[in-house]
């Protein structure tokens, strides 16, 4: 009978191993973390700009659309007319024709598209908490529990 | 030479397992320390960010989409004291951009009050004046030296909205307007002002970015859609500041409506401000009633009033259009002598021309025998001494005296029947004479046509008051008063339609005694008769060109129908009744 025993080197060199691989995927899942967190820092960064952004276009946009019903206002409207030469009608001389299948406009229906609901996303994330949220409400589901 | 290795490796990674140990047991020690609690309760407080979102004002716009009240951007134009490099530059560009005194304020930024770290130079800067000193402070920016500060660092811009009315003074009356604080006062803009504000939201925002779906939206304030056409509102503007001058009235108002379904088109009123100036509110209005006078200003209206006694009467049975009277000049009433407005007699008369030739008598002795009982009965259906809902601010209910009130006498019953002391707005008369237009059916007046919410419009539907006559006796007295026109040739008539109305004159009471130097005038009337589209009122009060309404109201009452049939495209009556037939 022959007893056969393990080089020290070999063991040494099972637990270095051992050891590198826990540490390689302790920064693999590290390094994993880091990617995804600073991914949805950037994007949260984007939705705080864009949301800077839509309320500064917002504005600029009225302030346009005022700018517009100033100019286009009845009174300079009107003075416009005048400085092209035309003049008000008078009722006697108006003509009135039957146009067969005319249906008289309706008072004009002003419907503006929806807002973006920031508040209320649609589509909802599937996960809201990071991996120490996680780990934080499993401790303390777990220490709930014991007690 | 293994086993010294080996050693080492050991003692190696023992000392790297003890560092490790360390710096955990370190990390554990610190997050449970007593200071830990400090820090994270010193991080929490940047973690969030208490906000108030203002949403922005809702705007208003007249039936055809014309904005008459939105909303712009002005800036609040401040210095950062601690971070102002050169106060003289800041003091000279302001001042020169904002004409504002170069002296007064370097002062201001050299020598501010105690404590300050940030001053307020000037607020509601129109956009223009901020824009070109933010683009004279990049400027000067750019031109510095590398490494050193512009002339205007330190000056700082805040943009705010504000409210901006584009039509300056049109439909002041109406609209009303919004004050530096955001409240509004007269008009829609205070009757409506919880809706178009909207409701401000205080959130705590998060800074961290991963939370940036929390971000609160303020959903902004209703918009707002007028029942006012824009052109018929500046054309009953323009006519009745002619008729002012032409007949030398002090104050006036035209009010049209759309008997069918109280749709307000048109309400003109003097005097009226520059909405986008309304601090200066009280150089133009001495009390508040005077902003709005034919929702906010009852007064004594005359014999248009003869309409409902008239409409009470043939609803009653008390008359029919051909009972005759023989007209004396004169009747007692309570006691006391009621005399026609010439003071003569008339002869024998029907209801007709006791409408056409205005009778106090005829009217005095219709309200009699119909009985107090039955003619307050009328008057109370008819709305009078009640508000009619209108939705616009400051309205007035008018006094209805009835008989029990102690200030009520026997005469009354007389004199309230040609409208006499009893006082009504315009608006109220509108909705009145609007059962006689409308088949019997009382409209409420309004102005609101419909609200837009997140992309939604939500129309506002016709309010009806009651029926306080017949359908019958609503056609009898529109025939009956059409006719009364035709006959004498009214001023108010309008070529190619058919008119139905009535005039007022009313003597102003001055110091306890009817003035007869002094009246208001007043005319109502709606068309076609045979399918009213338009009511018109009319009031000019003290006209000095002629004290009688059949010379002043009645007229101003034709051109304001004349473009209202223009303007809503209502053909003249034989075209409107061949397309009928066809």
């Amino acid at each position: 009978m022959h007893a056969y025993k393990v080089a020290p080197w070999r063991i040494q060199r099972r637990w270095i191993g051992g050891a590198l691989l826990a540490v390689v995927a302790c920064t693999m899942i590290a390094a994993l973390y880091l990617d995804v967190t600073s991914q949805a820092a950037i994007a949260g960064r984007e939705i705080q700009d864009l949301t800077a952004a839509i309320s500064v276009s917002q504005q600029a946009s009225e302030d346009l659309q005022t700018q517009l019903a100033s100019l286009t206002s009845s009174a300079s409207m009107q003075s416009r007319a005048l400085n092209l030469n035309f003049r008000p009608m008078a009722q006697s001389e108006v003509e009135y024709l039957v146009v067969s299948g005319y249906v008289k406009p309706e008072p004009e229906i002003l419907s503006s598209a929806s807002l973006p609901q920031l508040s209320a996303l649609s589509v909802l994330p599937e996960y809201n908490q990071s991996l120490f949220d996680w780990l934080d409400e499993q401790i303390a589901a777990s220490s709930r529990g014991l007690q | 030479m293994k086993e010294q290795y080996a050693r080492r490796a050991q003692v190696l990674i023992a000392v790297m397992i003890f560092a490790a140990l360390a710096i955990i047991a370190q990390m554990i020690r610190i997050q449970n320390s007593p200071e830990a609690d400090i820090f994270r309760e010193r991080a929490s407080n940047y973690a969030y960010e208490l906000h108030t979102f203002y949403p922005d004002r809702g705007e208003i716009y007249d039936r055809n989409g014309h904005l008459l009240a939105g909303n712009k951007s002005v800036y609040e134009i401040g210095v950062d004291l601690n971070a102002v490099k050169d106060p003289s530059a800041i003091a000279f560009a302001v001042g020169n951009e904002l004409n504002i005194d170069y002296a007064k304020l370097l002062d201001s930024i050299q020598n501010p009050p105690a404590g300050l770290s940030y001053i307020v130079i000037a607020d509601y800067v129109e956009a223009q004046k901020a824009t070109n000193l933010q683009a004279l402070k990049k400027a000067l920016q750019a031109q510095a030296p590398e490494g050193s500060l512009g002339g205007l660092t330190g000056l700082n811009f805040k943009s705010h909205p504000q409210r901006s009315y584009p039509e300056n003074t049109l439909a002041s009356n109406i609209i009303g307007f919004v004050s530096r604080e955001g409240r509004g006062y007269f008009g829609v803009e205070e009757k409506y002002d919880r809706v178009l504000a909207g409701n401000p939201v205080q959130a705590l925002v998060p800074t961290d970015p991963n939370k940036a779906f929390e971000i609160p939206h303020a959903a902004n304030g209703t918009t707002l859609i007028l029942t006012i056409n824009r052109d018929l509102q500046a054309a009953s503007e323009q006519i009745l500041d002619d008729s002012l001058s032409t007949y030398g009235a002090q104050r006036g108002s035209i009010v049209v409506m759309d008997p069918r379904n109280g749709e307000i088109l048109a309400m003109a009123a003097t005097p009226r401000m520059d909405l986008n100036e309304f601090w200066k509110y009280s150089d133009t209005y001495k009390t508040a009633s005077d902003f709005n006078t034919p929702v906010s200003m009852p007064y004594e209206t005359g014999s248009v009033m003869k309409v409902l006694t008239m409409a009470a009467a043939l609803d009653s049975g008390t008359v029919t259009p051909n009972t005759t009277y023989f007209d004396t000049g004169s009747i007692l009433v309570g006691g006391a002598l009621i005399q026609n407005w010439n003071q003569e007699p008339w002869g024998e008369q029907n209801m007709v021309g006791c409408l056409q030739h205005s009778l106090n008598v005829c009217l005095a002795m219709v309200s009699t025998q119909m009985g107090a009982g039955t003619f307050y009965n009328y008057m109370d259906n008819f709305g009078f001494g009640h508000l009619t809902g209108v939705d616009l601010a400051g309205e007035s209910a008018g006094r209805l005296k009835l008989p029990g009130d102690s200030d009520w006498y026997p005469v009354d019953l007389g004199t309230n029947a040609f409208g006499q002391g009893v006082t009504a707005t315009p608006v109220q008369m509108m909705m009145a004479a609007s059962a006689v237009a409308n088949k019997g059916r009382m409209v409420v007046p309004h102005t609101l046509y419909a609200m837009l919410r997140d992309g939604r419009q939500y129309s506002s539907p016709a309010q009806y008051a009651g029926s306080p006559i017949s359908e019958q006796t609503a056609n009898t007295l529109s025939e009956m008063l059409a006719v009364s026109l035709e006959s004498e040739a009214s001023l108010a008539l309008v070529p190619g339609y058919r008119i139905a109305g009535k005039t007022g004159t009313a003597q102003i009471p001055v110091d306890g005694f009817y003035d007869s130097t002094q009246t208001n005038v007043s005319f109502i009337g709606w068309g076609p008769v045979d399918d009213p589209r338009f009511m018109i009122y009319v009031w000019l009060e003290r006209p000095s060109a002629s004290i009688w309404g059949s010379e002043t109201a009645a007229p101003v009452f034709s051109e304001v129908a004349a473009k209202t049939v223009l303007l809503l495209n209502i053909p003249p009556d034989s075209i409107r009744q061949t397309l009928v037939t066809k």
